[in-house]
């Protein structure tokens, strides 16, 4: 019973983390029909920026705040200069210009922070909670990971359902050229749009080197989990990426919890195979209720 | 008063529109006519800047507007609708004409989205649908109810017949007559549907291979017989 919980309130900070990841890269394939394979380098980038900012004793909240607004300036200039120019044209050309982006992003930061292993502070203890002198399976880190993630979406759900913002968003990713027609200026919600899951990229980043070490392919796993998450889910619907995150961090914590760690990455490999046999367009998708 | 002047548009060595002028009154439909290919839509979509013109001018109330962007037309009062499939499919009734409030004529007040609801009372009822589970006749009111949300002085209508039942075009078409006079509004009513259309229109401009062949009151149009044969097909 005590592993079993273990094990769940692990799966649960787990699957929080992917869950933004998978948030991030549905934002953008919402609004460009892009999948972002630069999503972990970017977000490695703007956790090295915290770092940087950290080390030179910037305050812990303050260096997040960084990485945020670090993240939503290059989100938005990736689309601009390098997304911009080939948007409407074969989608394999984007995703491939995303691959290079990741490898280009890898090199620079490995050439300006060094490639070796660093110690990333966290602003909580990373140390398991004890009730009495049980320790159970989660930290305050975790706790607090869970928080951030679920006001992350909280504030998306927000924005897009909420607001004129979100509305014009939305609609720029849904038709671009009826858009246009009533008024938007799709361009700029486009670039918001990348700016927007960048920023929520960073976040992840931030949640997921805290307490641990970081080197330029710490996050490199995640965009393949994220991905995974967010195709479980349905790369359409961001509930759906959040669930299918939450999903995820469970199935791979149960694996490692009871059959063993190095299942893990198999396991994955596995759900995404399933599902993209048995129901490509995710768990929640809409694209089975347009065909109606 | 909306004026098209020697209107020109190509899509690579394809002349689309060539030369295409006429003039549009307020308080008046004026029906844009011809078989498919004509450059009806063409021309529309030149107009608002989706397609660039290769020639000729395009003014609102004496105001050129053709190289004005496509995103600032519904501010100075001019609203495309694009054909029933122009809804955005995901967004709900409610949603996609929230959106049409969004970017209205400057100076104008907000319409009520309940006002929209008295005139097309069925989008009231389906005012949480989700566009895509609308019907044709439906999603025609909305494209038409959400362009209203801007406020516009004049409306570009792209085919609102097609495919749509006999019934539900004159219900459509009953309620735009009325809306042309109690909003003032200046209606350019692309359309296939030469007959339906020259019953609400006061004037009728007919196209043929990017061309004006014809332009006249619409009586006039309707009554000549040679002319219907050729371009009109009734």
């Amino acid at each position: 019973m005590q592993q079993f919980l273990d094990t769940t309130l692990g799966g649960l900070v787990l699957g929080a983390v992917y869950a933004a990841f998978a948030l991030a890269l549905c934002l953008i394939w919402r609004s460009t029909r892009i999948v972002n394979f630069a999503q972990a380098a970017m977000a490695m980038v703007t956790t090295y920026i915290a770092l940087s900012l950290l080390n030179a004793d910037v305050p812990y909240w303050l260096a997040f705040l960084a990485a945020l607004a670090a993240g939503f300036g290059l989100g938005a200039v990736i689309e601009r200069v390098i997304i911009r120019p080939v948007e409407g044209k074969a989608e394999l050309n984007a995703v491939i210009l995303t691959l290079g982006l990741f490898m280009v992003l890898h090199g620079l930061t490995a050439i300006t922070f060094g490639v070796q292993h660093r110690g990333f502070p966290a602003p909580v203890s990373t140390n398991a909670i004890s009730v009495g002198d049980t320790s159970i399976g989660i930290t305050p880190f975790g706790i607090l990971t869970i928080v951030v993630v679920a006001l992350v979406m909280a504030g998306l759900v927000v924005l897009f359902r909420f607001t004129d913002l979100g509305l014009r968003m939305r609609a720029a990713a849904f038709n671009g050229e009826v858009s246009r027609l009533l008024g938007v200026r799709v361009g700029r919600m486009l670039t918001l749009g990348w700016a927007l899951a960048a920023a929520v990229g960073a976040v992840a980043g931030m949640l997921i080197a805290g307490g641990d070490l970081v080197n330029p392919a710490f996050m490199d796993p995640f965009v393949i989990y994220g991905f995974i998450a967010a195709v479980l889910g349905g790369l359409d619907s961001p509930l759906g990426s959040v669930i299918g995150g939450l999903i995820l961090g469970l199935s791979l914590s149960y694996v490692t919890g009871y059959v063993g760690e190095h299942l893990a990455p198999l396991v994955a490999l596995g759900i995404l195979m399933v599902v993209l046999l048995v129901r490509p367009s995710g768990l929640f998708s809409a694209a089975a209720a347009r065909r109606v | 008063m909306f004026a098209v002047e020697d209107l020109s548009a190509a899509y690579g060595p394809v002349k689309a529109l060539n030369g295409v002028t006429f003039t549009a009154s307020r308080g008046q439909v004026t029906a844009v006519l011809g078989a498919n290919g004509a450059g009806k839509t063409t021309l529309l979509r030149t107009v608002s800047g989706l397609v660039r013109s290769t020639r000729g001018t395009v003014k609102l109330d004496g105001k050129d507007i053709t190289r004005t962007a496509t995103e600032k037309l519904t501010s100075y009062g001019l609203s495309h609708v694009p054909e029933g499939r122009g809804v955005i499919a995901e967004l709900t009734v409610v949603e996609n004409l929230r959106l049409g409030g969004l970017h209205r004529a400057t100076a104008s007040e907000p319409m009520p989205i309940e006002r929209i609801f008295e005139l097309f009372p069925r989008l009231g009822e389906r005012r949480d649908a989700t566009a895509h589970q609308l019907s044709g006749g439906e999603r025609q009111m909305l494209v038409i109810g959400r362009a209203l949300m801007a406020r516009p002085t004049v409306l570009l209508l792209d085919e609102p017949s097609l495919g749509l039942a006999p019934r539900v075009v004159a219900q459509i078409f009953d309620l735009l007559r009325g809306l042309v006079q109690s909003e003032e509004l200046t209606v350019v009513l692309v359309e296939q549907n030469a007959r339906s259309a020259l019953s609400i229109a006061d004037h009728g401009v007919v196209l043929n291979l990017g061309k004006v062949v014809a332009s006249a009151p619409a009586a006039e149009l309707a009554a000549d017989e040679q002319l219907r044969h050729a371009y009109l097909g009734f």
